[in-house]
């Protein structure tokens, strides 16, 4: 009997852990998982709103996509959007973090004020741009006629040359001080004592940067690079209003390839083919940053 | 105009009070009070989902005056979200229209899903209520647009399209005439530009978007051209016409440099402000800039712009991109026959001189636009007349917004990097794989 008992009631304790993680599980599994799911779901069918198509096609979307010149090309561009703007990012960002956590007059005042680009919609901010990248009328044309930069005006976002480029650098405008607090955050978190050592042994402001606090502030920066490229994936509003993708394509990227064919050509399956490849690129990019952390945590360690 | 509706109630809450509608009829029992369910008793009832729009009167009021000019039908009016959102509108119809359930029996939609809502089967073909010689009373292309596959699946309602602004004191200042042909064109902007007294020749809109493609079918339209035959299957974009379009919008830029490279960028507003601004001789836009260009808080160039049709190729007619929203008729609609008396009612002229002087919709009907009311209380919307009698559908297929952005893509890259011909010859085949050629 007893033996009979004692698996039961361990049974019973091991269920219970369970029942008080369900609360949370419930609408993670209702407004995340499901979506995904659906998502991946359609992305093996035809549906289609206005045809009313809506069959089992298997991988035939996935072929197309393979095929398509269209979605390579903002793929490609996804990519390169990502990685250019999460570096430029970081080390504009390092760098000003570094001048905030110096003691000057005014310092909290910076540090408030350094949230505000971040803390605006994107497509306010992106009407800003598109105004200040004017290429007639801009003030960045102005500026740079007056210090006698260029001779004429540059076509910001009319030429294929430069509209990818205008793009990343408004995006940079607009997130590298949300970086810097994030790594002035991570900053905080080297203690002093270590810095007092450094220089008590003759290190220089260079060394004491280098082999002291770069070190310690390695996860921070790794996990914030991470969430930063995650997000830079999803680049939708700036394209958006700014070029629309073009011209000539030269600025469209998977969110806005994704929303024209969800949502303007209401083609569900082919675009939810495009969602899902998106997802798994995302996915990788997560996984590769991940070994990096992990790496990074097992040498401190 | 009464200010509320039978039930007693502000005008103003369309949600509630279609819900309440719904709400009275299931439960059958007084909630809306007795003279309310009399009057829904002896009159057929009908839904119109309509997009939002602006004026001295609203759609609703207008519907309601329906309601009050005739005892037979009651017709309730549900407000989709205005033109700017038309994403939001085109998938709120979709959604609805595809339930196949009736509802809403009487629907506005933009000229370019018409063939997609009659390809799908959604809408009513409306042939054999509106007659050949009523057809005759509106303008041509406007038939066009609401004609799929030869049946009449939409009835206008208002017209909008692209139209040629000018400086009339630039032009008289070195005595040229209003051009004509686009070489016409090229040559006083290009004059202009050299004397100095235009930073820019000509302006239009070349964004990778929707309006690429309304400039677009009028380069191409007035040069004989068009992007798909009158089957829809056939694809002609690069036919020696479009060819040649194409390559003057090119031209425009590269070669006689009227336009600045920043127009690949722009769309309507972008390319308004500098116009406006005083900057600019000639504009290709629609309709609305004409009273931002009239008020001296927005324009320098108050009383010295002038709108005439766009330009066109020797030997070819104007051509002006339709634009606009128009009435529908649900397929599947259980009260056919209220749903078709309304539409005709909000179709006819005096409906459209109502619209045109209160809401400032242009009417459909090149009749009502010699109204001594309308000339009174819109002189624009009078002059505009000749600029509508040019005007040209987009590719009237059920598959346009794939289309479309086959077409913007492609046109986007031609004038990118001039290689039109390879450019255009790409889109044939990826157009032809939409359409099912």
């Amino acid at each position: 009997m007893r033996t009979m008992a004692a698996p039961r009631r361990r049974r019973r304790g091991n269920w219970a852990p369970l029942l008080f993680l369900l609360p949370a599980a419930m609408p993670l599994a209702v407004v995340t998982t499901y979506p995904i799911l659906q998502g991946v779901w359609l992305a093996f069918r035809n549906t289609a709103l206005a045809t009313q198509e809506n069959a089992f096609v298997g991988l035939a979307n996935f072929r197309t996509l393979a095929t398509d010149d269209l979605f390579w090309n903002a793929w490609r561009h996804t990519l390169i959007f990502t990685g250019i703007s999460t570096l430029l990012e970081t080390a504009i960002g390092l760098g000003m973090a570094i001048v905030l956590s110096e003691y000057f007059f005014g310092r909290s005042l910076v540090r408030a004020a350094m949230l505000v680009p971040w803390a605006m919609p994107t497509v306010v901010t992106s009407k800003m741009f598109g105004w200040l990248f004017d290429g007639q009328n801009g003030v960045i044309n102005w500026l740079l006629r007056s210090v006698h930069l260029i001779s004429r005006n540059i076509d910001w976002y009319g030429s294929t040359h430069n509209a990818f480029g205008t793009i990343i650098a408004a995006d940079v405008w607009k997130t590298a001080p949300f970086m810097a607090l994030l790594l002035l955050a991570g900053l905080q978190t080297v203690p002093k004592s270590l810095r007092e050592a450094a220089m008590i042994d003759g290190a220089s402001a260079w060394q004491s940067f280098w082999y002291v606090r770069m070190p310690l502030l390695a996860p921070t920066m790794l996990i914030a690079g991470m969430f930063r490229a995650l997000d830079a994936f999803r680049i939708f509003d700036l394209v958006y209003v700014l070029t629309g993708g073009g011209p000539a394509d030269s600025t469209e990227v998977l969110s806005t390839l994704s929303y024209k064919t969800l949502f303007s050509a209401l083609l569900f399956g082919y675009g939810s083919a495009i969602s899902t490849a998106m997802f798994i690129t995302e996915a990788l990019i997560a996984v590769g940053f991940g070994i990096f952390i992990v790496r990074n945590m097992r040498r401190g360690a | 105009m009464p200010k509320t509706t039978p039930t007693g109630r502000p005008a103003d809450t369309a949600g509630r009070r279609d819900f309440l509608k719904v709400a009275g009829l299931t439960l059958g029992a007084g909630v809306l009070g007795l003279p309310r369910r009399a009057r829904a008793a002896d009159r057929v009832e009908i839904s119109f989902a309509a997009a939002k729009w602006y004026g001295k009167e609203t759609i609703r009021e207008l519907t309601e005056a329906y309601n009050q000019s005739q005892g037979k039908v009651h017709v309730t009016h549900i407000e989709l979200p205005p033109p700017s959102s038309s994403t939001e509108v085109h998938q709120a119809l979709v959604q609805q229209l595809a339930r196949k359930n009736g509802a809403p029996d009487v629907f506005t939609q933009d000229v370019i899903w018409i063939s997609e809502f009659a390809g799908a089967g959604w809408a009513l073909p409306l042939d054999q209520y509106v007659s050949a010689a009523t057809r005759t009373e509106y303008f041509p292309g406007l038939i066009q647009a609401c004609t799929y596959q030869g049946k009449l699946t939409a009835l206008p309602w208002q017209v909008d399209s692209g139209m040629l602004y000018y400086r009339k004191d630039l032009l008289e200042q070195i005595g040229a005439k209003v051009p004509e042909t686009w070489q016409d064109l090229v040559t006083v902007a290009a004059a202009l530009q050299k004397g100095g007294q235009a930073k820019f020749g000509f302006l239009w809109q070349g964004k990778q978007a929707e309006v690429l493609v309304c400039d677009l079918v009028e380069f191409l339209g007035s040069n004989g051209g068009s992007v798909l035959g009158p089957d829809g299957k056939q694809v002609l974009i690069a036919d020696e016409a479009a060819v040649q379009a194409v390559q003057f919008m090119y031209d425009t830029i590269a070669t006689s440099k009227i336009s600045p490279s920043d127009v690949l960028s722009w769309d309507e507003e972008p390319s308004r402000r500098p116009f406006t601004g005083g900057q600019a001789a000639f504009l290709r836009n629609w309709s609305y800039v004409y009273h931002i260009a009239q008020d001296p808080k927005e324009s320098s160039i108050v009383d010295k712009v002038g709108v005439v049709p766009l330009p066109h190729f020797p030997g070819a007619k104007s051509a002006a991109c339709l634009g606009g929203y128009q009435y529908g008729v649900n397929a599947s609609t259980k009260n056919r026959e209220a749903a078709v008396d309304f539409v005709t009612w909000m179709s006819s002229p005096a409906t459209q001189l109502h619209f045109a002087t209160d809401l400032g919709l242009a009417p459909t009907r090149p009749a009502v636009y010699d109204e001594p009311t309308l000339i009174k209380a819109e002189p624009f919307i009078h002059s505009l007349r000749e600029v509508y009698v040019g005007a040209t559908p987009r590719p009237v297929t059920p598959k346009y917004s794939q289309v479309t952005l086959a077409l913007q893509s492609a046109v986007s890259r031609a004038l990118a990097s001039g290689d039109v011909k390879t450019e255009l010859t790409a889109a044939k085949t990826r157009i032809a794989a939409i359409v099912g050629a």
